[in-house]
């Protein structure tokens, strides 16, 4: 009798057939459902493409695409620049040296992430405005011919800087603190002075992680919407709504959302290239962090100044001016229209939080269920969201849900149903697409946290003859729980910070402390701004304050 | 009881084979370990048994049903089989009762029979602990007692004296086999220690490189091993290659792979105090004193080295080795 290689014949298409048609199972479907979901406002920019560019298209090529091009080139170069310096500088320095109140600067340092980009934006007019905070120190100290002007791009890019730097120090921190102790002191067993070794060792190696920060800070450069538009900078945002409330040409905006994907595409082939020349790098962590060194003299008020810095632009400064205008405004602005504003701002922050870590562990554990390996991977496209801009999520489901309406209304019409608009306008809508655009806050950590569950767990429930949905509820989801709740704190966070996003989508008779602070700022009452800004940032603090702490502890 | 037909497993796409070709049977009530290095293929074979892998080709069959082929997978939950893993994988939120009563919410007096489990395993008291709150061989008691509970028909231990040392090992072992012993379930016990499994298993299955090269009882493997692995596996053992068939003239088939085990190899004085067929004259390197015995390393004239072991205590520096031909063991060419 001839042998069939088995070896052969384990991967011949015929039982590769087979083997698909048993392996598939209803768990793959459904990740491929979400994803599909996911995907869709994507999907439609792309479908919207071929439909052709609007009527202002050639003028916005001729005229403003330049700018467009230019100013977002501009903002990329000098935030990162910017970033860099604020962000690793700090990240080294904490981790590496002691000086007074190093703990506290540690956690201060992450506060400017709880101040939305606008924000600090708005803060920071104030304060060098006409007859603002530093036009009276300099006419107090008699320098009356010094002016600043940071309404322009540079001033944008510094103040997108000052408030996003923290992503950088971050991951450069917990680089620094977790990987580089055996290397450092290797350099210093080898008679290589401190600074030498910052610059050779320690910054290359911190590269892909220093990489990935930025990456999220180009990322929000990109995103903003509120602070160009007070700043009056052409960016792409801006453009896109333009195209969209002005010249009321969706083409126009579909075919500015695409080229900023493009853009947004290749920072991110920039970044993973970045990261695939540095895979040397060791991803074991050390168990020993890094030993910090005492500090004397000039060297300890160098340092504190230098961590300081960051500090002190990035939330105390913009805090103070806030709070000052806000002692100014209060009594015409806190009102009960303003309560009820609050009230929505937290129900849908929590709902949308809600939602997108619903979705967050339906991709996780369904693609972990399903047992064909090419789901895990296609589960990675549903996290894509965060890549892409707010404003640009919004048009692509602007678009399809109002052709979906109107439908809907044509259909309904003929049995005599007067509905109205369905979706679009609707609460459904936003809250879709803050899953869309937030997927990937929820998504991380409650990945990380269900990496670190040993699969022998679950594998042992199934064994004593528990399913996979029964396995998750009594043994997974009690042992990630911290994981869901820093994923719904964070999801929060970024959802009562949204703009450009929540104007587009948002039903008009709702309104967010978001919404409300870009209303009054839009309309020259920036100091009546302050208010809902300060509740954003307070709601926002109490949160980033406790996952520093999480975060210290991994 | 459970039949495995030519059963293949790649974890890359059909570059490597984790388990190639893999065919065995298992009687109820047998306890048959499954020894092979790590990497060998082992916990893949114990996790396609389980369901928690899915094969690329062949089949498993338990009873008279097929578990799992290229047409057919019966899901892990529904196997009715016992597993106990290396790192016992208690589930850390639950008490020691609660992880007990895990798997048999749905039979009557659940209670009593998961006391009764605890009993079995000697951890009567301990019901209302925390996993982290017991030592490494209770935990390993409490898996084992969990996995029983629901009275599989066929119970896999996947290593599960590895992470112990060696002094509890044996002692936990012992302890385990003996609960086990009275349960009569099939058992498929999984390990890279050749004393594990000679001590406890009726049958010895050997794996390397994801393939069966022997399965045979314990007394057989030794006497008649497959290849000179398995030879290895169950006592030091000399390859007798070119050099030493030249060393003690012994002319041998070229086709054929030969070895002898250290202890056949007899030391003498002189070359007439021996009654080997086969002799030769070595020059004692080192001599190593464990215990009773005395390890010795020698070398021949051809340059080979080698060691032997004698309870001479008078040894010269050049003696005589020899061995009979009844004690050749020998091999297919590998």
């Amino acid at each position: 009798m001839k042998q069939v290689g088995n070896k052969d014949e384990a991967f011949s298409l015929k039982t590769r057939i087979k083997r698909l048609k048993r392996d598939s199972n209803k768990w793959s479907v459904f990740t491929l459902a979400i994803v599909f979901f996911l995907a869709l406002p994507i999907v439609f920019i792309g479908v919207e493409l071929f439909a052709g560019p609007g009527e202002s298209w050639s003028h916005i090529v001729d005229y403003l695409l330049p700018d467009y091009i230019g100013n977002s080139f501009f903002l990329v170069f000098f935030c990162s620049i910017l970033v860099l310096v604020f962000g690793v500088s700090a990240a080294w320095f904490v981790s590496r040296y002691e000086f007074p109140f190093r703990k506290q600067m540690e956690w201060l340092l992450i506060l400017p992430l709880a101040i939305p980009s606008y924000i600090v934006g708005y803060a920071y007019a104030g304060i060098f405005d006409y007859g603002g905070s530093m036009d009276l120190l300099f006419r107090e100290v008699g320098l009356t011919f010094i002016r600043i002007d940071i309404m322009n791009r540079a001033g944008l890019a510094f103040v997108l800087s000052i408030s996003l730097f923290p992503y950088v120090y971050v991951s450069a921190r917990a680089f620094f603190l977790n990987q580089a102790n055996n290397l450092l002191e290797a350099s210093k067993m080898l008679g290589v002075s401190e600074v030498k070794t910052f610059f050779r060792l320690m910054l290359p190696l911190a590269r892909p992680a220093i990489v990935a920060g930025l990456v999220l800070v180009l990322m929000e450069v990109l995103n903003d919407y509120g602070a160009a538009k007070y700043y009056g900078v052409n960016t792409f945002t801006t453009g896109i709504f333009r195209s969209w409330f002005s010249l009321e040409e969706p083409q126009t905006a579909v075919y500015l959302s695409a080229l900023l994907i493009l853009i947004i595409f290749v920072l991110i082939l920039i970044e993973k290239w970045q990261v695939r020349k540095m895979k040397f790098t060791s991803s074991k962590s050390n168990s020993k962090q890094i030993q910090r060194k005492p500090t004397k003299g000039i060297m300890k008020g160098f340092i504190f100044s230098v961590v300081f810095l960051p500090i002190l632009l990035g939330f105390v400064l913009p805090v103070v001016q806030l709070i000052y205008w806000a002692v100014l405004t209060a009594a015409t602005v806190f009102d009960m229209e303003f309560i009820m504003i609050s009230v929505q701002s937290f129900a849908i922050a929590i709902a949308s939080a809600v939602i997108t870590v619903f979705f967050a562990l339906i991709l996780i554990y369904f693609s972990k269920w399903s047992t064909l390996s090419a789901i895990k991977n296609i589960s990675r496209v549903g996290v894509l969201g965060y890549a892409i801009p707010g404003a640009v999520i919004a048009i692509g489901i602007m678009i399809p849900t109002l052709a979906l309406d109107k439908w809907l209304i044509n259909v309904l019409g003929n049995f005599g149903i007067d509905s109205g608009l369905i979706i679009n306008g609707t609460l459904i809508a936003l809250l879709y697409a803050y899953a869309v655009r937030f997927l990937a806050v929820a998504y991380n950590p409650i990945d990380s946290t269900a990496l670190k569950v040993d699969n022998s767990i679950p594998d042992s429930s199934k064994v004593l003859g528990v399913g996979n949905l029964k396995t998750f509820f009594k043994i997974e989801f009690p042992l990630i729980k911290t994981g869901v709740f820093s994923a719904v704190i964070l999801v929060f966070i970024d959802v009562m910070k949204e703009l450009p996003l929540t104007l587009i989508l948002k039903p008009y008779h709702i309104d967010t402390l978001a919404v409300k602070a870009f209303e009054y700022a839009s309309d020259e009452m920036v100091m009546e701004a302050s208010i809902p800004s300060l509740f954003i940032i307070f709601t926002a603090m109490i949160p980033v304050i406790f996952l520093n702490k999480l975060l210290i502890k991994k | 009881m459970l039949t495995i037909n030519s059963l293949s497993k790649s974890y890359n796409k059909g570059k490597n084979f984790a388990l190639e070709d893999v065919t065995f049977n298992l009687k109820a009530g047998q306890v048959c370990a499954i020894v092979g290095e790590s990497g060998s293929g082992k916990t893949t074979l114990v996790r396609l048994i389980a369901g928690l892998e899915r094969p690329d080709h062949g089949s498993i069959v338990m009873g008279d049903k097929v578990i799992a082929s290229l047409d057919k997978f019966v899901q892990p939950e529904k196997r009715k089989i016992g597993l106990v893993f290396q790192e016992y994988a208690l589930f850390p939120h639950l008490t020691i009762l609660e992880n007990v009563l895990y798997g048999i919410s749905k039979i009557k007096h659940k209670r009593k029979r998961a006391q009764d489990m605890l009993d079995l395993v000697g951890l009567s008291d301990l019901g209302d602990r925390y996993p982290h709150q017991l030592s490494g061989g209770q935990q390993q008691r409490v898996a084992l007692a969990r996995a029983l509970a629901p009275e599989p028909s066929l119970l896999i231990l996947d290593e599960p004296f590895s992470n112990l040392d060696t002094m509890l090992r044996t002692q936990l072992r012992n302890e385990v086999f003996d609960i086990i012993k009275k349960t009569e379930v099939t058992v498929l016990f999984v390990t890279h220690d050749t004393q594990d499994a000679l001590s406890v298993a009726d049958e010895i299955l050997i794996l390397q490189n994801g393939k069966v090269i022997q399965k045979d009882v314990a007394a057989n493997l030794y006497v008649n091993p497959n290849t000179l692995y398995v030879a290895s596996l169950f006592g030091s053992t000399v390859h007798i290659n070119k050099n030493l068939q030249h060393a003690f003239r012994c002319p041998l088939k070229e086709t054929c792979c030969y070895a002898i085990r250290n202890e056949k190899i007899k030391v003498s004085p002189s070359s007439s105090d021996t009654d080997c067929e086969y002799i030769t004259t070595a020059q004692v390197i080192k001599k190593i004193q464990l215990g009773e015995s005395i390890q010795l390393l020698l070398k021949l004239d051809s340059g080979e080295q080698l060691t032997v072991m004698t309870q001479d205590k008078n040894i010269a520096d050049t003696i005589f080795i020899g061995f009979n031909s009844t004690d050749i063991l020998e091999f297919e060419n590998e």
